[in-house]
C-alpha cells in the first residue's frame, strides 16, 4: 500500500526542501490512514489532489538560504535564466525586436502554408473506408492518341461487382450538367448535381441525417439531398417524400437528407438523384461514369489490377469488333491499346490529372513547392536570429566570463542561451499567431480554402506548433549557445577576445544562404508572371474581347430562334451564335471516333474533339478560315458538310482537303455511323488550355442552344446586360446569367495566377526576412568599427569612401548568393514551363534583374546603417578612453 | 497598541494547536480540524497556514517522533508562543466585547 510513485516524485521536485520530510511524513501518515478509511483507489485519487495542492501552495516559496539543489534543471534555475533573458531582450528593444519580428513572420508564413499543406493531404481521408475505395479508370491509345481517362465505362460497375467476388461493392457518380431545379414557383440553378447509385452511402462515409441508406436511392427518380440544400428549399419543413422538378427530366421524389459533402472531398454536390433515373447505357464503349469500388478487407487491389488484361478482353472485345470492325488482338496490332486501373481513393486530388475529372484537381507538386517555401522561410529566420545572437556576442562575453569564474560550468551556460532563444521564439509565436488571423481572410482568398480560427485551436495543430516552436528555438539557439558558451574567462575578462569575429565565416555562410533563397524567389516570381502574361497575350486563334456569353438559353426552348432574331437586331450587338460549344469555360464536350474515307478500311479512326456550331459561330468569335468556306444556309446539303482545323489536316495528312470525306463512328450501330465532307479549314485556335497542344478537331453544322455567344460593340456594357435581362424576362422565369468570353478564358489559369500571385508574396516575405537580418547585421559592424571610422575620418576619408568601405562586404555576399542562385532558378524554372505546351524561353534579363534588385534591397539597407556610422562627427566617436 | 491580525482560519488552526498541545502536528490538526469543525481541510493549506503561523512569530517548531509509516521521516511538532497565545485571548477579548455590546433584545433573538 504505496502512495503513488509519480505524484511523490512530483512532491519532492516540488516543495521545497527544507519542508520536504515533514510534509511527505504528514502525507505518508495520513495516506495510510486514508486507505483504511476510503480503500486503496480513493485515497491515492486523494493523495494526488493533496500534492497538487502543495506544488500550487508553496511550490516556489523555497527559504532563501537553501542551496539549490545539485539537478541542473531547478526551477529557481530556470527562473533564473528566463528573468536575464528578459532583462537582455528589454535593454537591446531594436534587435529584440528585429529578432521577434523575423522570427513571427517566418513562423505565421510556416504555420499558413502548414494549414495548407494539410488540408491538401487530409483529401479524401475522412471515408472511414477509404483504404479500400478504388476508383477504376480507363487508359488506352486509339490512333496513336492518348488517352487517360478518370471515368470508366458504365456498366463497369455492376458487372465487375458480379464477376469478381473481391469486389464489396460499387458506385457511380455521373454528371449530367447543370439543372434548374423547381420547388412550386421557387427555381434555381443547380449545378452540383449527380447521378449515383443506392450503394453510395455505404462506400462514402458521408453520413445520412434521413432515410435509409439503403433503399435510399434505389427508384428511379428519387433524390437525396445535402443538409444546407434541404434547408435552401424545404426551410424547417421535413423534405421526406416532398418533390422537386428536376429540369426538363421531371418529378423527383427527396428520399433521404445527407450531411454536406466536407470540403476536402474531391467531389462537392448538393444533389445525389438515382443513378436509375438515367435511361440504362449498355455499351461499354460508349458510355462513361466515375466508378468507385470497394474491396473486401482481404482483397487486395492488385489482385483486381492484374485482372485488366482479362477485363478489357471480355467486355471491350465484342464491342471492338462492333464499333472498329477489328478483334481486340487486331487492335493491339496496330499499336493500340485499353487497360483499366484502380487508384486509391485518397490518390485523386493530389495525383490524378484525367480526362472528366470530377473536378478539377490539385497537384502533388504544389504541395511540395509550398512545404519547401515553408522550411525555406523558416530557415531563414532562424539563421537571423543566429547571426544576430552570435554578432552581439561582444556584449554578452563579460556575463559569460563572470558567470563562468563564479563557477558555472559550460553546460549550465548553454542551457541558459538555449532557454533565452525559446524564449523569443515563443513570444514571436505569440506574434504570429497575431498575424495568421490577421492574414487569415486574405490567405483564404489566395488559396481558395475555408479555414477559421477553429482549423488552428485544434489539439493536434497547438501541440505540433508548440511543440515545432520549440525544436525552432533549440535550433535557433543551439550555435549561439555554443559559441557563447566556449569562451575563456581569463581572456574574456582581459578583453583580449577578438569579438564577433571569429565567427565571422559562418555568419558570412549563413547571409549568402538567405540571399539564395531570396533571389531564387525573385527568379520564380518573375518567370511565374512572365509566363502568365504571356498566355494572357498570346494569340489564341479567336477573338475572346467584346463576346458576351448567355448561359443556359436552352430553357427558352421554342422560343430561343425568335430570342436570338430579336438580339440580332440590337446595334450593339453585331453578331448572335448558338455557342454551346464553347473554348473557354463552361461548355459542352464531344469526341467522336473519325475515320478518312478514303483511307485503306483496317486503319483505326482518329477520336477527335467535335464542336457542333451554326454559320454565325465562326465570325461571332473571330475564329478565321485557312481554305474553303463557311457553313451557309444558302447550301441545303451542308447537313453533311464539315469543317476541320489545320491539326486535322495535319492529322490525315491531306494535300487538298476541300472536299475530302471522313466518317464517324458514333456509339458504334451501323446507323449512327455518317459521312461528311469538308467543305472549309478554319485556322488553328486553343480550343483547350495552353498546357496541351492544340488537336485536330471537326465542326459540324448544327449548332447548340446551350449557350448563346454575342459579339458586342458597345461602350455601355452595363445599360445593354439591363436591355438583355429585361428581354429574358419577358421570356422566361429562369435566372439571368451571363459571363464575358475573356474572363472566361482568364479563369482556366486560376490555378496559375494563384500560384503566381502566393509566390510573389512569399519572395516578398524571404527578401524582408533577409533584409531584417541583414538590418541587424550591419547595425553591430557598424558599432564595432566605431573608433576605426572616427580614425579614418580624422584622417580625412569622405563620407562616400567610408559607406563604400561599410558595404562592401556585404555587397559581395550578394553577389555569391547570385552566382548560386542564378542556375538554381534556371533548373527549377524550367521544370516548371515544362508543363505547358506553349511557354515563354528562359532570358537572361530575368536573372539580371533578380540579381539587381537582391543587390538594390541589400544595399538600401546596409547604407541606412553605413551613411549614419560615416555622418558622425569623429570626435564623438572617438573621446571615449 | 499593536494589533494581532489573524485570518479567520489562521485562528482556527492556532487554537487547535494550542488544543492538541504538545501533539500537534500537520496529520493531527487537519483532523482535529475536521473532527470538530466538519470542514474538509486540504493537507497543504494547513500546512501553508502552520507555515505562516511560524513565520509571523505565533507558533514555534521542532522535528521529531519519526514513525515507521512515515517512511522514517520526522515530524515536525508544533507549540504556541507567548506572541501566540497573546494573540488569541486579543482575538478573543476582542469578541467578547463585541458579543457584551449586543443589546439584549438581538441577543434573545439570537437564541442565546
Amino acid at each position: 500500500m504505496k502512495p503513488p510513485r509519480l505524484a511523490d516524485r512530483f512532491l519532492q521536485v516540488f516543495c521545497s526542501p527544507h519542508r520536504l520530510e515533514e510534509v511527505q511524513g504528514d502525507m505518508h501518515e495520513e495516506f495510510v490512514w486514508q486507505v483504511k478509511r476510503l480503500g486503496y483507489r480513493r485515497a491515492r485519487w486523494r493523495y494526488w489532489r493533496e500534492v497538487l495542492g502543495f506544488t500550487l501552495s508553496f511550490a516556489m516559496k523555497r527559504r532563501s538560504k537553501d542551496h539549490s539543489t545539485s539537478t541542473l534543471i531547478s526551477p529557481s534555475m530556470l527562473q533564473n535564466y528566463f528573468k536575464i533573458a528578459w532583462r537582455n531582450l528589454w535593454r537591446k528593444k531594436a534587435f529584440s525586436a528585429i529578432n521577434i519580428a523575423g522570427l513571427a513572420v517566418g513562423l505565421a508564413t510556416c504555420l499558413l502554408i502548414v494549414l495548407f499543406v494539410q488540408h491538401e493531404l487530409s483529401y479524401d481521408q475522412f471515408n472511414t473506408k477509404a483504404d479500400r475505395i478504388f476508383r477504376m479508370t480507363l487508359r488506352g491509345s486509339i490512333g496513336g492518341k492518348e488517352l487517360k481517362i478518370a471515368y470508366a465505362p458504365a456498366p463497369a460497375g455492376p458487372t465487375i461487382q458480379h464477376d469478381y467476388p473481391g469486389v464489396e461493392a460499387f458506385t457511380r457518380l455521373e454528371e449530367q450538367g447543370t439543372f434548374v431545379i423547381k420547388n412550386g414557383n421557387e427555381r434555381f440553378k443547380e449545378e452540383r448535381v449527380v447521378f449515383t447509385d443506392s450503394s453510395f452511402f455505404t462506400v462514402f462515409s458521408i453520413p445520412l441525417l434521413k432515410g435509409n441508406s439503403k433503399t435510399v436511392l434505389t427508384e428511379p427518380n428519387t433524390v437525396v439531398l445535402t443538409e444546407s440544400t434541404a434547408r435552401k428549399y424545404f426551410g424547417t419543413q421535413n423534405p421526406i417524400g416532398k418533390s422537386l422538378t428536376m429540369g426538363t427530366m421531371g418529378l423527383f421524389r427527396v428520399t433521404g437528407v445527407c450531411r454536406d459533402v466536407p470540403s476536402n472531398s474531391h467531389f462537392h454536390y448538393d444533389f445525389f438523384n438515382s443513378y436509375r433515373s438515367l435511361h440504362a447505357r449498355e455499351k461499354w464503349l460508349s458510355s462513361g461514369a466515375n466508378t468507385y469500388f470497394l474491396l473486401r478487407k482481404d482483397y487486395p487491389v492488385e489482385k483486381l489490377a492484374a485482372q485488366s488484361t482479362q477485363m478489357v478482353r471480355t467486355y471491350l472485345g465484342p464491342e471492338l469488333k462492333e464499333f472498329l470492325g477489328m478483334s481486340y488482338d487486331e487492335y493491339v496490332r496496330k499499336g493500340d491499346r485499353f487497360e483499366f486501373n484502380f487508384q486509391p481513393v485518397t490518390d485523386i486530388h493530389l495525383k490524378s490529372d484525367r480526362e472528366g475529372e470530377l473536378e478539377p484537381n490539385s497537384d502533388e507538386k504544389y504541395v511540395y513547392i509550398f512545404s519547401a517555401i515553408a522550411v525555406f522561410i523558416l530557415l531563414l529566420a532562424c539563421i537571423n536570429f543566429m547571426n544576430l545572437s552570435t554578432a552581439g556576442s561582444a556584449n554578452r562575453a563579460k556575463e559569460v566570463g563572470i558567470r563562468k569564474v563564479l563557477g558555472s560550468v559550460q553546460q549550465q551556460l548553454i542551457r541558459q542561451f538555449l532557454s533565452e532563444s525559446v524564449l523569443i521564439t515563443f513570444l514571436a509565436l505569440v506574434v504570429a499567431c497575431g498575424l495568421v488571423v490577421a492574414v487569415l481572410p486574405t490567405f483564404n482568398q489566395l488559396a481558395n480554402k475555408q479555414f477559421d480560427i477553429g482549423t488552428l485551436l485544434n489539439g493536434r495543430m497547438i501541440a505540433y506548433t508548440l511543440a515545432g516552436c520549440l525544436l525552432v528555438g533549440l535550433l535557433a539557439g543551439s550555435y549561439p549557445a555554443f559559441f557563447l558558451s566556449s569562451f575563456k574567462p581569463i581572456s574574456v575578462l582581459k578583453g583580449r577576445l577578438q569579438l564577433g569575429v571569429g565567427s565571422g565565416w559562418l555568419r558570412n555562410t549563413l547571409v549568402t544562404i538567405q540571399f539564395v533563397v531570396s533571389i531564387g524567389m525573385i527568379i520564380g516570381t518573375l518567370v511565374v508572371y512572365r509566363q502568365l502574361r504571356f498566355i494572357q497575350n498570346k494569340k489564341v486563334g479567336f477573338d475572346k474581347e467584346q463576346v458576351l456569353i448567355l448561359h443556359d438559353t436552352y430553357v427558352l426552348g421554342d422560343k430561343l430562334n425568335a430570342f436570338k432574331t430579336d438580339l440580332a437586331k440590337q446595334s450593339q450587338i453585331t453578331r448572335v451564335s448558338l455557342a454551346g460549344y464553347l473554348p473557354a469555360g463552361n461548355s459542352n464536350s464531344g469526341f467522336d471516333g473519325v475515320r478518312d474515307v478514303n483511307a485503306p478500311a483496317e486503319t483505326s479512326p482518329y477520336r477527335l474533339r467535335t464542336y457542333r456550331i451554326d454559320d454565325q459561330y465562326l465570325a461571332t468569335l473571330g475564329i478565321r478560315l485557312a481554305l474553303g468556306r463557311n457553313f451557309s444556309k444558302a447550301f441545303s446539303g451542308d447537313s453533311a458538310a464539315v469543317l476541320v482545323n489545320e491539326a486535322t489536316v495535319r492529322q490525315f495528312g491531306w494535300k487538298n482537303p476541300i472536299g475530302q470525306r471522313i466518317a464517324t463512328v458514333g456509339d458504334g450501330s451501323p446507323g449512327d455511323s455518317r459521312t461528311y465532307t469538308v467543305v472549309g479549314v478554319t485556322k488553328d485556335f486553343h480550343f483547350e488550355s495552353l498546357h496541351q497542344h492544340i488537336a485536330p478537331m471537326i465542326m459540324l453544322y448544327g449548332g447548340d442552344g446551350y449557350q448563346l455567344a454575342l459579339r458586342i460593340r458597345t461602350d455601355h456594357v452595363p445599360a445593354l446586360l439591363k436591355t438583355l435581362e429585361q428581354k429574358w424576362k419577358a421570356e422566361t422565369d429562369n435566372p439571368f446569367s451571363y459571363s464575358f468570353l475573356d474572363e472566361r478564358f482568364n479563369q482556366m489559369y486560376q490555378s496559375e495566377q494563384r500560384i503566381g500571385e502566393l509566390f510573389g508574396i512569399f519572395a516578398g516575405l524571404a527578401v524582408f526576412i533577409a533584409c531584417l537580418g541583414l538590418f541587424g547585421l550591419a547595425a553591430f559592424t557598424t558599432l564595432q568599427r566605431t573608433k576605426e571610422i572616427g580614425v579614418r575620418k580624422v584622417l580625412g576619408a569622405s563620407v562616400a569612401s567610408i559607406v563604400a568601405l561599410l558595404s562592401k562586404d556585404f555587397l559581395r555576399l550578394v553577389v555569391v548568393a547570385i552566382v548560386i542562385a542564378t542556375p538554381i532558378g534556371w533548373y527549377a524554372m524550367n521544370q516548371w514551363l515544362e508543363d505547358f505546351a506553349y511557354r515563354i524561353d528562359l532570358e537572361w534579363w530575368v536573372f539580371v534583374l533578380a540579381g539587381f534588385l537582391a543587390v538594390a534591397v541589400a544595399l538600401l539597407t546596409v547604407s541606412f546603417q553605413s551613411i549614419k556610422a560615416a555622418l558622425v562627427n569623429p570626435v564623438k566617436s572617438l573621446r571615449s578612453e | 497598541m499593536k494589533r494581532a491580525f489573524l485570518g479567520e482560519f489562521e485562528e482556527v488552526v492556532l487554537l487547535t494547536v494550542a488544543v492538541l498541545d504538545e501533539s500537534a502536528y500537520g496529520v493531527t490538526v487537519t483532523q482535529e480540524i475536521e473532527q470538530k469543525t466538519g470542514r474538509a481541510v486540504g493537507f497543504s493549506t494547513v500546512h501553508t497556514t502552520l507555515q505562516r503561523l511560524e513565520e509571523k512569530g505565533y507558533l514555534s517548531s521542532k522535528m521529531s517522533g519519526a514513525t515507521a509509516e512515515r517512511g522514517g521521516r520526522r515530524k515536525r511538532f508544533f507549540s504556541v508562543t507567548a506572541a501566540g497565545r497573546k494573540a488569541l485571548v486579543d482575538v478573543k477579548s476582542i469578541r467578547e466585547q463585541l458579543w457584551d455590546a449586543l443589546p439584549p433584545q438581538t441577543l434573545q433573538l439570537m437564541g442565546g
